[in-house]
């Protein structure tokens, strides 16, 4: 078995409660399979995994929900993420379902992944700024916001990951002429996606076909 | 009528599997062979069961010639006990229960003599009884499913087994409410939600809920129940890739958005040409290679099944 590959089944998700609700009925929680109180590497992790699950190609969903159907709730895990990754939208999300949330809390499994809880550092996001869409690739620009939007500062990715703050700085700034050598550039990348739960597979691929790109665009 | 899980609670705490779903090829009888082989190696007394009508064939996972005894020397009286049709397998502990087409009959039927017969298979001395359904879809494969309130569904990675996964679960998730329900209306309702050309706007499992609290709330709070208590089982099997494995996670979270259940992904098994070797050689795998991945694999879930068996006795 290749050495990455889970040795035991982890459920992405750990909210199991939802029951019979059409997706309008839904919480943001239960849209991504989430407790009330995930943290936002959870939550960023469940959205990969939905976005994954209710992508056009996804051979889960295709023979079960009509194509109207998907693009419903598609719809739905955008507007959730959107909400639940912006700390002040997702106070007044909670407030305004202080009820319902707390029984969802009360009756939640407990979660089959223990993912190492980081604290939210108090930097103001805004809530206009551009939410990482499924359809959007994984380049510099893109890994910049999904970590200011999860409030992680490149410091504390740099400590983690024993990667260079210098170098980091590269890779988000898409810094072609300072990135270091590919064979590399694949190890950090990787490093850095799982930081912040991304699919790192996914990263390493996007991130190294937008550099082809660039630099034939270049030359 | 299907009958519900008295069998995994009868004296001597039977757990029932069913391994089903899917279609023939996704691996059920290897799965159903070798697990069983795993149990029984944990220390646990195992029964396994051929129901697979299209092709029975488990003894060849298990390196046994085709079976003289089978069920149907018991009904006709050739043999006195069930259990002398039982035949014995090279591990000690597991036996293998073959008669596929007297087994399901006698699901089918009301005759008396037959529902002895199923009586008389539940209460065989045994910590697991293992049933490889194959990938049937008629009325007796499904309650005999639903014969234990989790059955175990075999899906490869592709879009025709995953398919034909739905198809097997939709039939046997409706079946379910059907008999949880004594109102014909409802029940009318439940059969408009499976014609998907029906002119009536019931499209999925919630919009039969939504009907049927406006025929009768009740009848409504019992298809709730018997949706919250539906755990079917998931085990992907030939997986080549982390992509692959992750399609059992998308199988899932799609279950539980569309029928508002909890299925369970018990594990995967990666592809692996041992299994091939292992099968033309006529050997179960596990023990023929115990090392290979495929092996390992099986192993892993097996022991989630025994330690899940050991947490709670009623499956």
């Amino acid at each position: 078995m290749p050495p990455n590959w889970p040795v035991a089944i982890r459920c992405p998700s750990s909210f199991d409660t939802m029951a019979m609700k059409g997706i309008d009925e839904q919480t943001y929680y239960e849209i991504l399979e989430i407790s009330p109180g995930a943290t936002s590497k959870e939550i960023q992790k469940a959205y990969e995994h939905a976005r994954e699950t209710f992508h056009a190609d996804s051979l889960a969903v295709y023979s079960l929900f009509s194509p109207q159907e998907i693009q419903e709730i598609r719809g739905a895990i955008e507007e959730a993420y959107r909400v639940l990754m912006d700390e002040s939208l997702r106070k007044s999300y909670d407030q305004s379902h202080d009820q319902i949330l707390g029984q969802q809390q009360r009756s939640e499994m407990p979660p089959e992944i223990a993912v190492p809880l980081r604290e939210k550092k108090a930097s103001p996001v805004s809530a206009e700024g551009s939410v990482h869409t499924g359809d959007e690739i994984y380049r510099g620009k893109t890994l910049r916001q999904i970590r200011e939007r999860m409030s992680i500062d490149l410091e504390t990715i740099a400590q983690e990951t024993r990667i260079s703050l210098k170098t980091l700085e590269f890779i988000e700034g898409e810094d072609l002429e300072k990135l270091p050598p590919l064979v590399y550039l694949r190890g950090f990348l990787k490093g850095y996606a799982q930081s912040l739960a991304l699919d790192a597979h996914k990263v390493v691929e996007d991130y190294l076909r937008f550099l082809n790109e660039e630099k034939k665009r270049s030359s | 009528m299907v009958q519900k899980v008295q069998s995994t609670q009868s004296k001597d705490s039977k757990t029932i599997w069913t391994i089903g779903g899917g279609k023939g090829g996704s691996g059920k009888s290897f799965i159903t062979a070798n697990m069983g082989i795993c149990l029984s190696k944990f220390g646990s007394r195992v029964i396994l069961v051929d129901a697979d009508l299209g092709g029975a064939n488990l003894h060849t996972f298990l390196g046994l010639p085709p079976p003289v005894f089978t069920l149907s020397d018991f009904i006709k009286k050739r043999v006195k006990n069930l259990h002398e049709v039982l035949i014995p397998t090279e591990v000690p502990n597991l036996l293998l229960l073959t008669g596929a087409q007297d087994l399901l009959n006698a699901m089918d039927s009301k005759n008396v003599q037959k529902r002895k017969l199923l009586r008389s298979i539940q209460h065989l001395e045994g910590d697991y009884l293992l049933v490889d359904l194959g990938g049937g879809n008629s009325i007796s494969v499904l309650d005999f499913f639903l014969m234990s309130d989790g059955g175990i569904l075999v899906v490869t990675p592709e879009p025709t087994s995953i398919e034909n996964t739905y198809r097997f679960l939709k039939s046997a998730f409706y079946r379910r409410l059907r008999h949880s329900v004594s109102s014909q209306a409802v029940k009318g309702l439940i059969d408009n939600a499976m014609d998907q050309k029906s002119e009536m706007a019931i499209h999925n499992p919630h919009e039969l809920v939504k009907a049927a609290k406006r025929v009768n709330e009740e009848e409504a709070r019992k298809i709730e129940i018997e949706v919250e208590t539906f755990q079917p089982n998931l085990i992907l099997n030939q997986v080549r890739s982390r992509k692959d494995i992750e399609i059992g996670f998308s199988i899932r979270s799609a279950c539980q958005k569309y029928f508002g259940i909890r299925l369970h992904y018990l594990g995967y098994v990666v592809y692996d040409q041992d299994v091939g070797y292992s099968i033309r050689r006529r050997r179960p795998l596990v023990l023929e290679n115990a090392h290979s991945r495929a092996a390992q694999c099986v192993s892993e879930i097996a022991s989630k099944l025994a330690s899940r068996h050991q947490m709670s006795f009623q499956f």
